[in-house]
């Protein structure tokens, strides 16, 4: 549940697997910023990033910086993880939050106890570096 | 009657002109069942469905299949034409996750409609649970959630209904009784269904009390996994008659598709679901003529108990938020106001997408159901969901002709 995984032991959990048009994304989040893409013909800002608009299909876009402030949408503590790594693991929170930009994005709560998180709790990004390539875009509950 | 949906009077028309029945049905051992193999189980229950409707396999002259999860094919449908050796004028494989049974009766109908075929097979069958491999379930697990942007975070698949089903507590001021209410419904189906995999008597209380498996979802809130396999028969009424298939012939009244989202990620909001559901919903009410009142039994994908109270509400058979106490009330059981899946369902008695759910909704209008049998029982509704509560498809069924 700490805010970076950088120990010696291997990252053996799922990891995202980059395409030409999300590598921008990843890079971001690499510097610990969170980037949503919009569209520059209509002003869509959407989420996961595509090559192009999902409203008006205009190849035309932009990444623009997140302010990071996000409302948890609905959550699920999982007591069972996807894949053998997760195998031992205490339960963690799987959650949709929702933007200030008005997206949603799937993420961790982390960083406070899972019985703790309610819908509607103001949470904030928080970079994990799970690997030296990877970095996952996560939330904590808002401290102010 | 006019009507906002596009093309739904000629939909009719269509139904009504060629009479599009299911004429035989098959269903094999569900359960485990370590010693046969993916195509196994469909050659089996498609040699029942073809028993069961006395015909030859030479009648057959379409074929409709969907996946295995177990031996994953490139071209399914011509893969078992091959291997149970049929030489079908029309084939095509389904693959909507558990929106699939209920579109194979739609894919065949529409084929048959179209002069392609007219003795189509529907089939399905797989060794889940005795074949597939441990990175098989990571892979299908992954196959359910958005790859890169969800998976990374651990995403399971009761996790994204757990997700559905906190939303749908929280705006509806829902229980977590009435989640279970729907699993304890299944299981007093399932033991008077003589295949079902788990007969033994269920409380409230032992779903509640069950291994949390992705909160608010407990274990028994979640469906089993079986090996086993299920066959359907559709044709005319025109063409049943000439080949002297002796069984009564069940009719579709009406199908409808609903799209609402692939990825959790895409949805705006919880109506979005239930707009989904009704869109498949009216198409086949409208079609069919029929509303939810006229339905006598109904078949509810119950992959997890959310999927049921959702189902319920967005189909229209209870206002939203109520469907809980309904269930609740027991008024999902055979008898009661809306007996739904009489077999037992994904939750109790086997997991082969709606196949059963297919089959059981034949055997009900056929008056052939035994100790399960809803009286009286002449327009069944069957609702297939797939990916998570992404994709929906809905059929009616009726005892007598679409008039």
């Amino acid at each position: 549940m700490s805010e970076t995984t950088k120990e010696n032991r291997k990252y053996e959990k799922p990891l995202p697997e980059f395409r030409p048009e999300t590598k921008p994304y990843w890079e971001a989040c690499k510097r610990h910023e969170l980037v949503l893409p919009r569209c520059k013909a209509c002003g869509n800002v959407f989420f996961y990033p595509r090559a192009l608009c999902p409203n008006c299909m205009s190849q035309d876009l932009e990444w623009i910086k997140a302010s990071g402030k996000a409302k948890v949408w609905t959550f699920s503590i999982h007591h069972m993880g996807p894949t053998p790594a997760y195998k031992g693991e205490p339960p963690y929170v799987v959650a949709i939050v929702e933007t200030q930009e008005g997206v949603k994005m799937m993420t961790n709560i982390v960083n406070c106890k899972p019985e703790d998180v309610r819908i509607g709790m103001d949470v904030e990004v928080v970079f994990d570096d799970v690997t030296p390539e990877v970095t996952l875009p996560k939330f904590q509950p808002a401290s102010v | 009657m006019a009507s906002s949906i596009p093309r739904v009077e000629e939909a009719r028309e269509i139904l009504k002109k060629h009479k599009i029945v299911i004429a035989g049905i098959g269903e094999t051992e569900q359960g485990k069942i370590p010693n046969k193999s993916s195509f196994q189980f469909l050659s089996e229950a498609s040699k029942l469905a073809i028993e069961d409707a006395g015909i030859k396999k030479e009648d057959v002259d379409g074929l409709v299949t969907a996946f295995s999860l177990v031996e994953q094919t490139f071209m399914h449908c011509t893969t078992f034409a091959d291997y149970f050796g049929l030489r079908p004028r029309y084939f095509s494989s389904v693959a909507i996750g558990g929106a699939t049974a209920v579109w194979m009766v739609a894919e065949a109908a529409m084929a048959i409609a179209s002069g392609q075929a007219d003795v189509v097979l529907c089939v399905r069958g797989d060794n889940t649970l005795s074949g597939i491999s441990s990175s098989g379930m990571v892979a299908l697990i992954r196959e359910m959630c958005h790859t890169e942007f969800e998976f990374p975070y651990g995403l399971t698949t009761p996790g994204g209904y757990a997700l559905a089903a906190q939303r749908y507590l929280y705006e509806y001021n829902a229980r977590q009784e009435h989640l279970a209410a729907v699993a304890v419904t299944m299981r007093k189906h399932a033991a008077l269904k003589p295949n079902a995999m788990h007969k033994e008597p269920l409380t409230i209380e032992d779903v509640i009390n069950s291994r949390v498996i992705a909160a608010p979802l407990h274990k028994y809130d979640c469906s089993i996994i079986s090996d086993g396999g299920a066959a359907f028969i559709v044709t005319t009424e025109e063409k049943a008659k000439s080949l002297g298939i002796q069984k009564p012939l069940v009719y579709l009244w009406g199908m409808g598709e609903g799209y609402s989202h692939q990825y959790l990620t895409s949805l705006k909001n919880l109506d979005q679901i239930y707009n989904a559901i009704e869109t498949s919903g009216q198409r086949a009410f409208k079609t069919a003529g029929v509303g939810p009142k006229d339905i006598d039994v109904a078949f509810l994908y119950d992959c997890f108990t959310i999927t049921v109270l959702l189902e319920l509400e967005g189909l229209g058979f209870v206002p939203k938020g109520e469907a809980g106490p309904f269930a609740l009330e027991g008024r999902l059981e055979i008898g009661k106001d809306l007996p739904v899946n009489t077999h037992g369902g994904l939750l109790s008695q086997a997991h082969l997408g709606a196949m059963h759910h297919v089959v059981e909704a034949t055997a009900q209008l056929r008056g052939e159901a035994g100790p399960r049998q809803v009286k009286d029982a002449e327009v069944a509704l069957v609702h297939g969901n797939g990916g998570i509560v992404s994709a929906h498809s809905t059929i009616i069924l009726g005892k007598q002709p679409l008039s």
